[in-house]
This record gives C-alpha cells, sequence and structure tokens, in this order.
C-alpha cells in the first residue's frame, strides 16, 4: 500500500553508520509482539507519547513506571472516525519507540485503518438510507455475504445500495464483523425539544468535560471514556443541554438512576416533575426518563413487555450509562434507534464479555478519551491508599474452615473473629475521621456495630432511619458507620475518609473498583482517602481479593499488604 | 573477452579442438570455470576436452546458464548458415535495418559463447558447436523460439521435380537440369530483397494475410486437399511449401524476408534494471535490519528452549509432523510457513538436528550451547551464512512432491540446488542499487528471468516448463508487503511472447527469489526491503556508493529512484574462507546496531516485571523461572504470580536471594506487594514434606529407636529418623522384618490400617472363578430321536443301495448307480418331510472337490440352508449343506 509514505525519519542527525555507539535508548515506547505497547511513564516524552497514541490505543494497565496500551482494529477505526489517518498513528509509533517498528505490524496498521470509510451510510435524497463505497470491489464482496443481503434492498447504481431504515443498527453491526466498518453519516432526528438549561452557580463544567460535550456532539453519537469520579454525570448533563430534547437515560440500577435524578435537578434547570423514573416500581415517563437496564431487559412470556418505551416518546438524545455494562438485549433494542442521537459513558471500553464491536457499532466510536494522568494532575481525582490487611485465622478455624463445604467456605472465612480485632484496631486508628465500614454478612456487621458502638444500616434498616444516619453522618455527629453491602449501594451513602471492607463479595473486579471510586472521592481537605480491606490468609478471601488487586494495582491505585499482627502491635 | 583476438589469426581452426588448442591458458582457465563439469574427470587432451564439450549433456547445461540475450544469439546462429558470417549474425539479430543496442551488445555475447566453446572459428567462420546447433535448431518436433521453418532446401526435399520445375516456372524463373539447382534458386530468390518484394506486390492481399499469420511462428498451417486461391498461389510460387499431405510449411527465407532480416521477434540486448520502489533512510533500513536481527536470533532461541526437554518426535519418512508445525507455529506466534522457515533456520545452522535414538526427536544440538555464548553479532552471521549456503528451500513446505506426498519441515524433497545461487543473486542486485532503496520486486523477477531466462521462455512458450507450476503464486511467507508487487510487469522492452505472463513466474527460481526477498527481511538481511549494510558485507559486496550524487538523491520517501543500471559481472562466489571474512565484517557492522542487553528490570505493584529490552543471560534465566512472561517484543513483561515464585523456590532459591536478585536488578524499590508475596509464598513454601518409603518402625519407646540406629547391622535397611518413634526404611516389610528379627528384636507386621497383622501362613486364593466349560471332542450325544433314527437306518443299512428307489416327485424310478435329482424345492420339501416322518433318504451328494457319491440318510434336523442327518453309508451323524445336495428319493419300502 502507501510503505513509501510510511517511511518516517524520525531523527534528524545523520550519523555515519559504523560511528561509535550511538545512545540506542531513546523512544519511551516499546511495541511488542502481540499489538501493546509499552509506554515508560517516568520518560521525559511520556506525555507528548501519550498524547499521541491514546486516539488510537486503549489504555489497559496504569501501573507505576510502564503503562500498556492496546491497538486493536476498533481503536484504529475510532481513530479513523476522529478523523485521525494512517500517516497520524505510524508517526506516532515511530517517533516515540525505542526500538524499529517491525514493518510489517505497520503495514498491517495502515491496512486496517484503510478499511474504515470505505463503506458509508448516508441519506439519499429519493431512496432514503442507502449504503454507498467508494471502492466497488468492497461493496461487492459484503453484498455477497449471506448476513448483509437480507438487510439491503435495491441496487440504485454500482457504488450504491438501497437500505431499510429500520436495519441501519444491524447492517453497521454486521459490516463490522465482516471487517469494513461503514462510517455513519445519515444523520439524526431531532426528536421532541425540550428545554434543558446548566444551572452553572458555583461550579463549572471542568475544561475536559466540556471538550467531551463538544466532541460528543460534533460526531453525532459516541462513547465518552473518563476514569472514575471524573463526573461522567455532568458530562450527561452537558449533552442534554446540547441537545436541549427529550432525553432517555438508561443506567445501570435504581441507585445509579436516583443518583442521576438528584445530579440532574442540582445541575440543570430541569425540575423533579420534569424526570422519570422507569424501573422495577415505579413507571414514569417524563421529558426526561432514567430507566434501569434490569426493566428492560425483564422479559415476561418471551417478551420484552417495557420495549415501548423506546417508542413512548420521540426521544432525541439516548444515553447510555456505563456502556461497558450494557446487557446485551440492549444493544439488540439499540440497533432499532439509530436515528437518534446516543451517547455511552463510561470508565472504560474493555468488556468483560468482547462485545466491544457491537458497543462501536451501534452506539458509536469513541468520542472523548481523558487522560487519567491529566485529570489527576488536575486535582479532580486522587488514588487512594489501599491497604490490604491479612488476619491469620485460628488454629480451630483453620480446622473448620477446611472441613467446611464449598459453598460455606467464604463466609466462614471472611467472618473470621480476628477480622474485629483488626477492624476495631483501624477504626481506634482513625478516631475523629469519618469512617465506614462494609461488608457483606449481617451477623458480622451486627456484632462489630456491637462492639464499635456504631449504628449498622441494612437492607431492613426502614428509609427514614437510613436517612437520619446517613444525615448525622455527614454532619459529623456520628464518625463510625456500619453498612452492609444492600445499604453501599444507595444513592446517598455519604462521603468517607476511611473505608473498611471486612467481606466483598464475589462480583466483578470493575463493579468494585467503581463502587471505591464512588466512595472515595478526593476530600475537600486535602485529606487522603484510605480503604482497608481485611482479609484472611490462605483461604479463597485471600483469592477474591488479590483478583480485586490487580485491578486496583493496574489502574494505578498502589496498595499495600500487611498482616494483622503487625497493625495490632502498632496501634 | 574478446575471443577473437585471442586466437591464431594467421590459420583458421577447423574444429572446435583446433580452435581450443588455439587458446591461452587464461580463455581456457575461463571456460573450465564456467563449465566445470568438463573437467570431471579431467580429459586427457584438448581433443577429448572439445569431444566432451559437444557432448549434449553438457551443451545443455551450458545453455541452460546463458542470459536471455546471449542465448537468442545462439538461436540465430542455429538457424544461419553454418559456418555464418558475424554480419549474417548481426543480421539475423538486428534485423535489416540495424539496431544499435544490438550491434553493442552482440559482440560481448558472441564472446560469452566463445568462451564457453559454444561457438568457435573466426569472425567470418562462426560455427556453432553441433550439438548445440541440433538442440536449438527448428524441427517439427521442437520448434524454435525463433518461430522459423525450415529452409527451402531443406523442405523442398522431398517434393517432385515435376513440382519443383512448375513452382520455378510460376515463380518467373528459368527452368534448371534438377531439383537441387531448382530449389538453391528459389532459395536465391527469396532471399532477394528486391525480387522478393516485386513477387509479393503481385501477391493478393488474401495470400498476403497467410503469410503474415505464419511469419512470426509456428510457420506450419493446416491446408485441405483443394485448396483456397489463396493458398494456391502461395503453393504454386514455393511461398508455402507442403512437408506431408494436409500441412505447409513457410520456409524459413521466406520468413526472415518478410521480418526484414530479424530472427526474433524482439531482442533483449540490455538486462532490464532492477527498479526501486521506495528509497529509506539508510540508517532506518540499518536499524529496521537490526532489530529484524535480533528478532531472528531470539526467535531461534526461543524455538530451541520450547524444544529444550526433548522437542517434536522425527516422522518415520523424517521431518516435523504437520500437528508439530503448527504447535510450534503457535508457540513461536507466527504463521506456519515462517515457524518453517525458522526451523529449517536453526537446522541449517547445525543448531538443531534428530538426536539418533530409536524413538527419534529432535533436539538442540551442542553446537547450539556454544553458539548462545558467541556475542549477538557472530550468532547472527552463524545463521546467516548458513542461510546463504543452504539448498534447503523452507517455502517449500506444505506443498506435495511427485508422489504426491506432503513436504514437511526437516523432512526430505526440500533441497533445489539453485537456491543458494538465486540467494546470491538476489542480494548481489539488491546491493547495486542505491544505499535503502528497496527494489521492485516485479522488476528484479524479470531481471533474474533475464539473466537465466526458465525453460518456457527457451522452448518458445507451448512446451510446458518441467519447473512451471500451474498453481497461483503466492508468497509464502508471511511477510506481507514485501512480495506484494511481484505480479507486477516486467520492466520495459521485456518481451511479450513466450510466458512471461504470470504462469512464468511461477518457476523455481521465481519462487526462490521471492522466498529470498521474504526470508532475508525475516532474517534482518534486508530492512524495509533494502539491502542493509551488514547485509552488503555478508555477500562481500562493496559498500555501496554515498548518496552524494544528486541524481539519486531522493527528493522525499516514497520517490521512485532512476536506478542506473551498471552491467556489473556476477560477483564470483565467495570461497568458505572468504564467506568467513565476508561474515566476520558483517557481524561487526550488526553489533553496534543491536541492542544492548539490559541488567535490570521496572517491577510493578501489579506484580508484573517490564524488561525495557533485551535481558542479560544470567538476569533473563533467572527472571524466566521467577516469572511468567507475558508479552514479548521490544519488551518483555513477565508475571509474577505464586506458581512462579514457587517454581524459583522448588529450583533452589531462598526467599532472600530472591529479593536480593529483586533489589539488585530493580532500579525503582521493589513494590511491597510483590516483596509480600515472595514472603507469602516462601513462607509455606517446604512446609509440607514428600518423600519415599518402603516400610517404616514404629515404637513407643524412643530409646529402643535409637538403639536400632545405633546398631551397625541395621546399617543395610536404609533405616532414617523421620520422627522421635518412627523410623523410615528403604527396604520392603518382609525385608525388614528379617532384618530386625536378626538383631534380636521381635517386631510385628502393621497392616495399611495399622493393626496387628498376625503372622499366620494365609492359603493365598484367586478371586471368585468359574469352573472351566468342557471341550467335547465329537459331536453332542445324540438325543432319543437321533438314536432311534440311526437304529432304524442300521436296519435298513444294508438295504441301501439295493433297494428299490422312487425320487420324491413321483416321476419313473431312477436307475441304479445314478445321482437322484430333484428341484431345491423338492429336495427342502421332501428333508423336511423325512424330518418329520422319520424316515430315511436317499441322497445324491457332491463334496467340495467336486466328487459325487450316493447317501442314505436319516435327516434330523433341517435349518439355515443344512440338513443333519444320520449316514447310513458313513455310520455317523453329519451335516450336509443344502445347496450339495443334488437331489432325494425316498427309499422303496
Amino acid at each position: 500500500m502507501r510503505s513509501g509514505k510510511l517511511d518516517v525519519w524520525p531523527c534528524s542527525a545523520r550519523a555515519e553508520p559504523v560511528a561509535e555507539r550511538q545512545p540506542r535508548v531513546n523512544g519511551p515506547l516499546i511495541v511488542q509482539s502481540d499489538k501493546t505497547l509499552l509506554l515508560e511513564v517516568d520518560h521525559e516524552q511520556a506525555d507528548d507519547c501519550r498524547r499521541a497514541i491514546a486516539p488510537f490505543a486503549e489504555l489497559e494497565r496504569a501501573p507505576e513506571h510502564i503503562h500498556t496500551y492496546r491497538v486493536t482494529p476498533l481503536g484504529l477505526w475510532n481513530a479513523r472516525a476522529a478523523g485521525h489517518d494512517a500517516e497520524q498513528v505510524v508517526d506516532a509509533l515511530v517517533q516515540y519507540s525505542r526500538y524499529p517498528v517491525p514493518h510489517a505490524l505497520l503495514v498491517d496498521i495502515a491496512e486496517t485503518m484503510d478499511r474504515y470509510g470505505r463503506l458509508s451510510l448516508v441519506k439519499h435524497p429519493a431512496h432514503g438510507l442507502v449504503l454507498t463505497t467508494t471502492d466497488r470491489p468492497v461493496l461487492e464482496e459484503v453484498l455477497r455475504s449471506k448476513r448483509v443481503a437480507p438487510l439491503v434492498g435495491a441496487r440504485i447504481d454500482p457504488d450504491t445500495v438501497q437500505v431499510h431504515p429500520s436495519e441501519r443498527g444491524q447492517i453497521k453491526q454486521t459490516l463490522l464483523k465482516l471487517g469494513w466498518p461503514a462510517e455513519d453519516l445519515a444523520g439524526y432526528v431531532d426528536g421532541e425539544a425540550h428545554p434543558i438549561e446548566l444551572h452553572e452557580d458555583g461550579w463549572a463544567l471542568r475544561p475536559y468535560q466540556k471538550q467531551a460535550v463538544e466532541n460528543f456532539w460534533h460526531g453525532g453519537s459516541g462513547v465518552v471514556v473518563l476514569p472514575c469520579g471524573a463526573g461522567k454525570t455532568l458530562v450527561g448533563a452537558g449533552a442534554m443541554a446540547q441537545a436541549k430534547s427529550t432525553t432517555l437515560i438508561l443506567v445501570t440500577n435504581t441507585v445509579s438512576a436516583r443518583q442521576w435524578k438528584h445530579e440532574l435537578v442540582r445541575r440543570t434547570s430541569l425540575t423533579e416533575d420534569e424526570i422519570g423514573e422507569y424501573s422495577g416500581t415505579k413507571k414514569e415517563i417524563r421529558p426526561v426518563t432514567i430507566a434501569t437496564y434490569q426493566v428492560l431487559t425483564t422479559k415476561r412470556k418471551g417478551v420484552y413487555p417495557h420495549l415501548e418505551l423506546f417508542d413512548s416518546r420521540d426521544w432525541g438524545l439516548i444515553l447510555y450509562d456505563e456502556v461497558h455494562l450494557l446487557p446485551a438485549p440492549v444493544f439488540k433494542f439499540t440497533a432499532d434507534l439509530q436515528a437518534r442521537r446516543r451517547l455511552g459513558l463510561t470508565a472504560t471500553l474493555v468488556r468483560e464479555d468482547g462485545r466491544e464491536s457491537d458497543v462501536f457499532s451501534l452506539i458509536g466510536p469513541k468520542r472523548f478519551d481523558a487522560p487519567w494522568k491529566e485529570i489527576e494532575a488536575q486535582g479532580y481525582i486522587a488514588p487512594a491508599d489501599c491497604v490490604e490487611v491479612r488476619v491469620n485465622l485460628t488454629d480451630s478455624e483453620r480446622l473448620a474452615y477446611a472441613t467446611a463445604e464449598q459453598e460455606e467456605k467464604y463466609r466462614f472465612c471472611s467472618t473470621t473473629a480476628t477480622k474485629q480485632k483488626v477492624t476495631e484496631a483501624i477504626v481506634r486508628r482513625f478516631e475523629g475521621q469519618q469512617i465506614l465500614v462494609i461488608g457483606q454478612y449481617i451477623d458480622q456487621l451486627d456484632e462489630l456495630g456491637e462492639h464499635l458502638d456504631a449504628p449498622v444500616i441494612k437492607g431492613e434498616t426502614s428509609n427514614a432511619q437510613r436517612e437520619k444516619l446517613f444525615e448525622a453522618f455527614r454532619q459529623g455527629e456520628l464518625s463510625v458507620l456500619v453498612v452492609s453491602k444492600v445499604a453501599n449501594f444507595s444513592i446517598d451513602l455519604p462521603e468517607a475518609t476511611v473505608a473498611i471492607q471486612v467481606s466483598g463479595t464475589f462480583g466483578s473486579r470493575q463493579e468494585e473498583a467503581q463502587r471505591l471510586g464512588r466512595v472515595l472521592r478526593p476530600k475537600a481537605d486535602g485529606h487522603q482517602a484510605h480503604f482497608y480491606s481485611v482479609v484472611a490468609r490462605d483461604t479463597i478471601d485471600q483469592d477474591f481479593a488479590a483478583h480485586r488487586q490487580r485491578f486496583l494495582a493496574e489502574q494505578g491505585y498502589a496498595y499495600r499488604i500487611v498482616d494483622a499482627d503487625e497493625l495490632l502491635t502498632e496501634s | 573477452m574478446r575471443m577473437s583476438t585471442e586466437e591464431n589469426p594467421a590459420a583458421a581452426p577447423r574444429s572446435l579442438a583446433e580452435a581450443l588448442r588455439g587458446r591461452d591458458d587464461v580463455s581456457l582457465a575461463a571456460l573450465l570455470r564456467s563449465r566445470p563439469d568438463l573437467i570431471t574427470p579431467v580429459p586427457t587432451d584438448l581433443t577429448q576436452l572439445a569431444t566432451r564439450a559437444g557432448t549434449r549433456a553438457s551443451v545443455v547445461r551450458a545453455l541452460e546458464r546463458l542470459d536471455r540475450f546471449t542465448l537468442q544469439t545462439a538461436q540465430a546462429l542455429a538457424i544461419a548458415s553454418d559456418p555464418a558470417t558475424y554480419a549474417e549474425l548481426l543480421g539475423l539479430m538486428a534485423g535489416d535495418d540495424g539496431d544499435p543496442a544490438v550491434s553493442a551488445a552482440l559482440p560481448h555475447a558472441l564472446g560469452t559463447l566463445r568462451a564457453q566453446a559454444l561457438v568457435w572459428g573466426g569472425d567470418d567462420r562462426l560455427r556453432l558447436v553441433r550439438t548445440a546447433r541440433e538442440l536449438l535448431a527448428p524441427s517439427p518436433q521442437h520448434p524454435s523460439p525463433t518461430g522459423l521453418g525450415p529452409t527451402v532446401r531443406e523442405a523442398g526435399a522431398g517434393i517432385s521435380p515435376g513440382r519443383v520445375q512448375e513452382i520455378l516456372a510460376t515463380a518467373g524463373l528459368p527452368s534448371t537440369h534438377d531439383s537441387v539447382s531448382a530449389l538453391n534458386a528459389l532459395a536465391g530468390l527469396f532471399d532477394d530483397p528486391e525480387r522478393m518484394s516485386a513477387l509479393l506486390d503481385q501477391a493478393p492481399s488474401e495470400s498476403v494475410e497467410v503469410l503474415e499469420r505464419l511469419v512470426w511462428g509456428p510457420p506450419y498451417g493446416q491446408v485441405t486437399a483443394d485448396p483456397a486461391p489463396r493458398l494456391r498461389w502461395l503453393l504454386d510460387r514455393g511461398l508455402l511449401l507442403p512437408t506431408a499431405p494436409g500441412t505447409v510449411v513457410l520456409p524459413r527465407e521466406v520468413a526472415l524476408r518478410l521480418r526484414a532480416g530479424r530472427a526474433h521477434r524482439t531482442t533483449e540486448p540490455v538486462p532490464p534494471p532492477v527498479e526501486a520502489a521506495a528509497a529509506h533512510r539508510p540508517q532506518m533500513v540499518d536499524a529496521t535490519a537490526a532489530g529484524q536481527a535480533y528478532t531472528a536470533l531470539a526467535t531461534v532461541e526461543e524455538l530451541l528452549k520450547d524444544w529444550h526437554e526433548g522437542g517434536p518426535a522425527v516422522l518415520r519418512a523424517g521431518g516435523l509432523s504437520v500437528r508439530d508445525l503448527k504447535r510450534t507455529a503457535v508457540a513461536l506466534d507466527v504463521p506456519e510457513p515462517v515457524a518453517a522457515f525458522w526451523v529449517e533456520l536453526a537446522y541449517a545452522a547445525g543448531l538443531l538436528a534428530s538426536d539418533g535414538e530409536a524413538d527419534e526427536r529432535y533436539a538442540a544440538t551442542p553446537a547450539y550451547d556454544e553458539w548462545r555464548e558467541e556475542p549477538a553479532g557472530e550468532r547472527w552471521a552463524r545463521l546467516a551464512t548458513a542461510w546463504l549456503a543452504a539448498t534447503r528451500t523452507p517455502g517449500l513446505v506444505g506443498e506435495r512432491d511427485a508422489k504426491d506426498r506432503t513436504l514437511s519441515a526437516l523432512g526430505p524433497g526440500l533441497d533445489r540446488s539453485a537456491a543458494p545461487e538465486v540467494r546470491h543473486r538476489v542480494l548481489a542486485l539488491l546491493a547495486g542499487l542505491p544505499e535503502g532503496a528497496a527494489p521492485d520486486a516485479g522488476s528484479l523477477l524479470a531481471r533474474l528471468r533475464w539473466e537465466r531466462p526458465p525453460r518456457a521462455d527457451r522452448t518458445g512458450g507451448g512446451a510446458p516448463s518441467p519447473y512451471a507450476r500451474r498453481t497461483p503464486a503466492q508468497p509464502a511467507e508471511g511477510t506481507r508487503g514485501v512480495a506484494a508487487r511481484a505480479g507486477g510487469s516486467g520492466a520495459p522492452g521485456y518481451p511479450a511472447d513466450g510466458a512471461s505472463g504470470a504462469g512464468g513466474e511461477d518457476d523455481l527460481r521465481s519462487r526462490l527469489a521471492r522466498w529470498t526477498l521474504a526470508e532475508a527481511e525475516m532474517l534482518g538481511v534486508t530492512g524495509r526491503g533494502a539491502l542493509s549494510s551488514h547485509g552488503r558485507a555478508l555477500i562481500g559486496a562493496p559498500p555501496a556508493p554515498r548518496r552524494a550524487d544528486t541524481r539519486t538523491e531522493p527528493r522525499g520517501p516514497g520517490d521512485k529512484l532512476p536506478v542506473h543500471h551498471r552491467q556489473t559481472p556476477l560477483p564470483p562466489a565467495l570461497s568458505p574462507a572468504e564467506q568467513a571474512t565476508a561474515a566476520a565484517a558483517a557481524a561487526r557492522l550488526l553489533d553496534p546496531l543491536l541492542p544492548e542487553p539490559l541488567d535490570h528490570v521496572l517491577l510493578q505493584a501489579d506484580l508484573t516485571a517490564v524488561a525495557p529490552g533485551p535481558l542479560e543471560r544470567p538476569l533473563a534465566d533467572v527472571l524466566g523461572v521467577l516469572a511468567d512472561v507475558e508479552s514479548k517484543g521490544g519488551a518483555t513483561v513477565y508475571r509474577f504470580t505464586p506458581a512462579s515464585v514457587r517454581r524459583a523456590l522448588d529450583a533452589g532459591q531462598s526467599a532472600a536471594d530472591l529479593h536480593a536478585f529483586l533489589a539488585a536488578h530493580s532500579r525503582t524499590p521493589v513494590p511491597q506487594p510483590l516483596a509480600y508475596l515472595i514472603d507469602d509464598v516462601a513462607r509455606r513454601h517446604g512446609h509440607l514434606r514428600v518423600g519415599a518409603a518402603s516400610s517404616y518402625v514404629r515404637c513407643d519407646d524412643d530409646a529402643v529407636l535409637n538403639e536400632i540406629l545405633a546398631d551397625k547391622r541395621a546399617a543395610g535397611l536404609g533405616l532414617r529418623r523421620l520422627a522421635p518413634t518412627v523410623l523410615a526404611a528403604r527396604t520392603d516389610p518382609a525385608a525388614l522384618l528379617e532384618g530386625l528379627r536378626a538383631m534380636g528384636f521381635a517386631p510385628a507386621a502393621e497392616s495399611a490400617e495399622g493393626d496387628v497383622l498376625i503372622a499366620r501362613a494365609d492359603a493365598y486364593r484367586t478371586p471368585p472363578r468359574t469352573p472351566p466349560e468342557p471341550v467335547p471332542d465329537g459331536p453332542p450325544v445324540p438325543d432319543d430321536t437321533l438314536l432311534a433314527a440311526a437304529i432304524r437306518a442300521v436296519r435298513a443299512g444294508d438295504l441301501a443301495f439295493t433297494a428299490p428307489r422312487k425320487p420324491v416327485g413321483g416321476e419313473a424310478g431312477a436307475t441304479p448307480g445314478e445321482l437322484p435329482r430333484t428341484t431345491a424345492a423338492e429336495t427342502l420339501a421332501g428333508l423336511q418331510a423325512a424330518v418329520l416322518t422319520n424316515d430315511t433318504l436317499w441322497i445324491g451328494y457332491v463334496n467340495a472337490e467336486g466328487g459325487a457319491s450316493q447317501r442314505v440318510i436319516a435327516p434330523i434336523r433341517v435349518e439355515g440352508g443344512f440338513v443333519t442327518a444320520y449316514d447310513h453309508t458313513a455310520d455317523e451323524v453329519r451335516t450336509y449343506p443344502l445347496h450339495r445336495i443334488t437331489g432325494v428319493a425316498e427309499l422303496a419300502e
């Protein structure tokens, strides 16, 4: 292909080749054979390099010294969608690479990127939605595919074929799977107008949030990637203020829905009455409606009864919170909504089910990716001090653990009595700070509450009681609060400086990390947040903890491991 | 090389031997160098040398090594008169109008032919050696690439004298006395341009069209018994001559006249230049090539490390199984053809071989261990020299041989003797390009085909070349882009005839050349397609001229470079000593370009270590045990897991060693979670101990055990104290009991459950068994029915033969002595009836040998096509197949 153009001459000095050894180690970037990129963060050019590779490479891991990015076809197409070309990508690699980049890899990148945009979906004045190409053989190739054939209509001319408007999402998905992603230029319907303004009194959109909104609006549809705690909700609010139309917001759960509502009322001109909640308990449809994934994916007698929500109003904007958790059926509905503007919000594009390509084709390419380090440097987010405390089971507990039934083991080791002592020691150490104790098992929490002389909030605690305790905690009248997993989902869980997790969940690591991110906001007084996880040694509790920690470490949260004995003797 | 000056001008040689005799030693040496087959064995004298130089095998070989233009010259000589003058040859090559390029190149081509002893004689009497002439001259069986037919004299030899005179008359020539002079006169007419054009001017236009169709060959045409007027006109004037009934030929003289004297439609006096497809900065080329060279070293090491503990098994026919190759490809993370290349490379370099054991496996050789210790540059040079000289061609792996067997990597059938020569040639052509210029593969292949035309070109198309494969060409090696342009058109002036199309590019040499380009890139001889400076040194080529010359300075990346073709003679193949020097020079050039091994890694809190470059070997070895490799490339990412740390502890390291190791090789503090992980694994490592013991001694009183251990007589029992009250022994329980009893103790044996075993001789029993089934010798004892029948039969026995009888069918009684004959249905019915009625029957029976007999039987049962019966004749129960029974008859009462 354009191999000639790929040749970029990085250094200006033209040294004699057989001269004395030149310093060979220069660039901050190392290109691996599995198409991962290793970026040395302490390198002086690291920032420039990161900026150069961010458009096309996904950050996979960000531990302290070397960050790992991955180059995938999706990433490259994202870059194309954002207006970058192969030359820029190759430039970036060649310029910052420490070692010569294999030619084959560069050619591969150029070829992959070249596949995007050969096909595009556009509005034809006479025929409606059409698929057109700049490269006729490609169109021939895809039309020959059995999966594309049922989605297209009549051939209008050699380069154009009609597409049924309802198949707009389906065909994009299919073409992506065939490796010829189509650019969607068919535009959007405006939807029902509804005035929405941002209420910027005493706060303002952060520069990167503004940038994200702008990029999204300019691109039409797409995904904004922001790290936990970087204010994704505000980006959503900003987008709504930009669209000024009725909006459907899809969120992961009811708690999140209430949080969204709370934030929207606080930050925008929207009032409580304008915002509806569509969940298991309430079925309100208002100009701005917040629905949970769960209610949408509820199936009764083989049908999804709540699907009509999508058609119940002429939505102008659809917001997907936590796109990486988007359940599969929602993808299916989304395929039918390709004429509406779609904004996906997430902390990571990496999905545990590997359906990144559906996000790309159905919601849209990545429109904004906030450099984690930059946001941290601006002081908007701060990593917490994470500590894992390993407690030893007593001899009798070990014997009991060894003989416990498989399904009882986790409960057994996570509720060991030693954890109580450790928890008390930690609470003593941070006396006077706001401390949350989080656990899974009610018996354990009740016991802890008794020992710490702190109230326990669990599933059965009434809302009024809950509210009262939270308020007291927020006001500083209460400094220690014991909450169960059920309660910590609660939207209005107050902020704390110290969180102690005495028993965790088996849940996904991402979910865990996000929950932490929510609890551990940067503190107004500059206090560092602390997160303690109390873990029983040599048990599956420890294995689960190791999983979570790997994710934390990869996200750049430094963590330490201490022995319980050490901690106990210290205090 | 102007031979004419070297030959004796005084007396023109009369034979090749004489011509050779006239040569000086230098030119004879040149001949023998270019045709080494002439001195094996060394000929006794020049006559013998000349004879040998004229043998068919030797001439074929010499012709095959000619470049396209020289070959065309030889072909022209083959159709010229014998002997021919230089002027005649030039006329044939350049045509009547002349061609300066041909005129300039012809002396050199002729010189080559003379040097090769294919042509001898002075410029006024050029003679092509007879064998070459026979090989190249056109004949109906072997059409010449010139597309010319036989001469008038040859073609006209079979025509009747009367017809010849008729032709002569029609052509407007005076009649002669005999056919020979008549044909000469005709040839003279055709040779004369003026008279010939006058003759053709009279020709009807349809006849001219016919001539035009035949002029560039093939010169033969089919005619019907009654030719059309336009053909008749030509036949009458001898412009077409009949060769066989229904076939006519265009005589050579006519064709040459119509072609304006040219023997070839196109000549190619100048080799097609190798075009540069792209120009890169030389530093970039060297850096890329060095990077690839490093990858090559790493890959070979990885491959042999993978095969460290016993490589894959050797197939019975030799070679690596497809599955093993697949597995290796996955392990190396490369496509299979590329994996085959690395495997073959290591094999060619002597780094791996079959172990020759009964259960043959591939393994690294001792040379590999030496190789590993060498500096990187030399290691590469060893691989590269082995590659250059190897005749094995990994590109063939996966294809099928003539017997339809799959060619496997490391297996037989991969040797192609042309491979080293093609590799050298390709690299030499690359060396002819300016520094940093990557060749256009199409032009490179065209050049190679010019230098050594594939056989399809020699025979003028048509005939299938034994090399030509009709499968579509595919760049076999995984490196995309390198061979991508191979399918492009040739250089300007490339002849459009013959097999210059896609099929022609499939000849072995072109495939070898394409593989060479891909392999050179993988090996780091070239970088981005351009020959690197160490690659240049490797083949002993002089360093390319610096591109100070503004004409060749690229104006920017991607510019097409005008390449000034220099007709460089083939560089002589390097002798082993020269090759070693060249390799050493290449290693010296490469060494500073290779990344220097690092002595440190970066440790991270997510339990990974990143080596931002190649590591020093001891460090890499230890780290390879202590952590798992997660990703490879310029850097290596290692991950520490409890299992990997335990592996290091198992390998004899202590936790303190590991801490010291990490601290020594990390530039940053060791992350706390990693230190913790090591301590945590070490804490539990070795906590449980496992060993083998055959028996034990247990005693509540440890004093007694002390006593046993102290006793010299216990030495043979292999006792060891496990705990105060337990001794483990290496001997089995019975021997231990025996030994202890011998020492005066009274031990008791313990069962697996710990109970004291009662030492009472326990009778040994088998598991439950059923008694054997009796195997009877004869048939089962007959039952009552049978017995009754037998007795009855005995009674009737003596009457058997003589008794009057009637057939079942009720027909007239058969004559005695004759076999009874009934239909199959009647036979069956008769037998079945006899079973029911306990009757005795008379049957005819034909045994397996065809012998017929009559028997009297008492049938007992009829089933499955057999009848079981008491045979009165044989006096026993027998079974007869029904189909052998000719018929049955009742015994008459």
